[in-house]
């Protein structure tokens, strides 16, 4: 699992994420969220083109990772999941409020 | 008749009792060898340059060896307690070193010593069940005479405290899981005209998936809950979930329940970094009417007997996902012949994966003539080796007449 944080200026972080989003990676995507938000970043698009596979505790780091950048009047959207991410965000409702963009270059110009 | 002197049992000290009762209670005696233990007794030999490494236990009369590493497979994995340099051990005050057993008074006459396989060196850490009782050792053998220096000690105390660890946390999850199967409804006796099945297979010993019933008024509450994550932490969240719940079965409709439990929930979730997906539901059992809440769980399906099925809409997000929208309660009727069945998403797992894995469920339903049947032949796919929690609860109305 590869973490890799872009600066995009303007407030904004690209977290580009490779792998599995799972019960081992999800804490590390919780702390880089975290991190970012606490830089200042507080515009975070979390992209998801490389993920293959998210479980709960995945979506878990997304929600949490949503609450906190919220919270520091920002947002966190999310770009490019596959089929099975979209599945898990469609089961729990959760697409309703991780709108999935098809780029993380387009979560915060649309 | 009167026994021979030598039959009659010794009476023990009661630190001996303790202790014998503290390593039956791990229930570890004679059990096959465990990869977990195996690997430390390998790394304890090449770490400290030695031929043998061993885990022993003292039962009784006995030394017995959990593992080994630098013993033919073919010796014997038992010797008696009385020529046990374990047995030493837990006497001395958690460590005991013996340089050269030849020279050392209290060995150079065991058999051991003065036979094969001839020891010369022994270091052996007293391993501890969790009340401090000392239950065997993890010790280290050699045929030459040593020294075991301070730092050496240090090492072989910090790799006894691993496999105190290793013993003692089997005993503890086997006896969560214990605890959470006992947190599992009993069959449900007075639903006439209904048959009620549910399972739950945890991935892990333990884990955030449960189901639940109980009579509530003319009928029943159901519940199936599906708390982030596995193991221990999502398995601690889940009894909170189904306390909360349950304690709401007062209250008359089902979206208040559901709305004091999430209140009651929310912080703590939010505390633990979790949620929870959620489907709750009471069943009159005059009319038929289901009445239900769905809490980002969307796993529900109603099987009715005119050949459709109805998947039951789920309207909000998880618990503790931050939805502060009012709870609604939706309503769908099962009809005599029709069947009610939640599952949680390792059942898709047991499929393809996707959504479609809902049909086979439906025709699995079809096919079965039992509530029981239909659980049966999903924990039959689930086996033992299913990725995520599996669980199911199946509500059957029985055709009338």
């Amino acid at each position: 699992m590869q973490f890799t944080v872009t600066d995009q200026g303007d407030g904004i972080a690209v977290v580009h994420i490779a792998g599995r989003l799972n019960m081992v990676t999800a804490p590390r995507l919780r702390e880089v969220v975290a991190a970012s938000v606490a830089a200042g970043q507080n515009r975070v698009a979390v992209d998801l083109s490389d993920v293959d596979f998210i479980d709960s505790s995945g979506l878990g780091a997304l929600i949490g990772g949503l609450k906190t950048a919220r919270q520091a009047g920002g947002d966190l959207r999310i770009a490019a999941p596959n089929e099975q991410v979209r599945l898990v965000l469609q089961l729990t409702n959760m697409e309703r409020v991780l709108t999935a963009y098809p780029a993380a270059s387009d979560a915060f110009h649309g | 008749m009167t026994p021979a002197l030598s039959s009659v049992p010794p009476i023990l000290p009661y630190s001996e009792l303790a202790r014998q009762r503290a390593l039956d209670d791990l229930q570890i005696l004679d059990t096959p060898p465990e990869e977990r233990f195996d690997r430390i007794t390998r790394l304890v030999k090449e770490l400290f340059h030695v031929e043998i490494a061993i885990i022993s236990l003292i039962d009784h009369d006995r030394q017995w060896n959990k593992s080994s590493a630098g013993i033919d497979p073919d010796q014997p994995t038992e010797y008696p307690r009385s020529i046990a340099f374990c047995d030493s051990t837990i006497d001395a005050c958690g460590i005991l070193i013996v340089p050269d057993a030849r020279i050392d008074p209290r060995f150079r006459d065991n058999i051991y010593v003065t036979g094969a396989p001839g020891i010369r060196f022994y270091a052996g850490h007293a391993l501890e069940a969790h009340g401090g009782e000392r239950i065997g050792a993890l010790c280290v053998f050699d045929t030459q005479p040593r020294e075991f220096t301070a730092l050496e000690q240090n090492l072989l105390r910090d790799l006894a405290f691993w496999v105190q660890k290793e013993l003692n946390a089997s005993q503890e999850l086997d006896q969560a899981a214990a605890v959470q199967r006992g947190l599992l409804p009993k069959k449900l006796v007075s639903l006439p005209g209904f048959e009620v099945a549910g399972a739950c297979s945890p991935a892990r010993a333990v884990g955030g998936d449960f189901y639940d019933w109980y009579p509530v008024g003319e009928g029943a509450a159901f519940t199936l809950a599906d708390v982030m994550g596995k193991g221990v932490g999502a398995a601690i969240i889940a009894a909170t979930v189904r306390a909360v719940l349950r304690a709401g079965s007062r209250l008359a409709a089902v979206a208040d329940v559901a709305g004091a439990a999430a209140a009651t929930l929310e912080p703590d979730l939010d505390e633990a970094g979790s949620f929870v997906t959620l489907f709750h539901a009471r069943l009159d059992m005059d009319t038929g009417v289901i009445r239900y809440v769905d809490a980002g769980h969307g796993l529900s399906l109603v099987v009715h007997a005119n050949g459709t099925t109805e998947r039951l809409t789920s309207l909000r997000l998880p618990v503790g996902a931050g939805d502060d929208s009012p709870w609604e309660e939706q309503q769908v009727v099962l009809a005599p012949g029709s069947t009610l069945i939640s599952v949680s998403d390792g059942v898709l797992d047991l499929f393809d994966g996707t959504l479609a894995s809902l049909a086979a469920v439906d025709r699995l339903v079809r096919q079965a003539s039992t509530a029981q049947a239909v659980v049966d032949s999903l924990m039959s796919l689930a086996g033992v080796s299913a990725p995520d929690d599996v669980t199911v609860i199946v509500v059957r109305r029985e055709m009338e007449g």
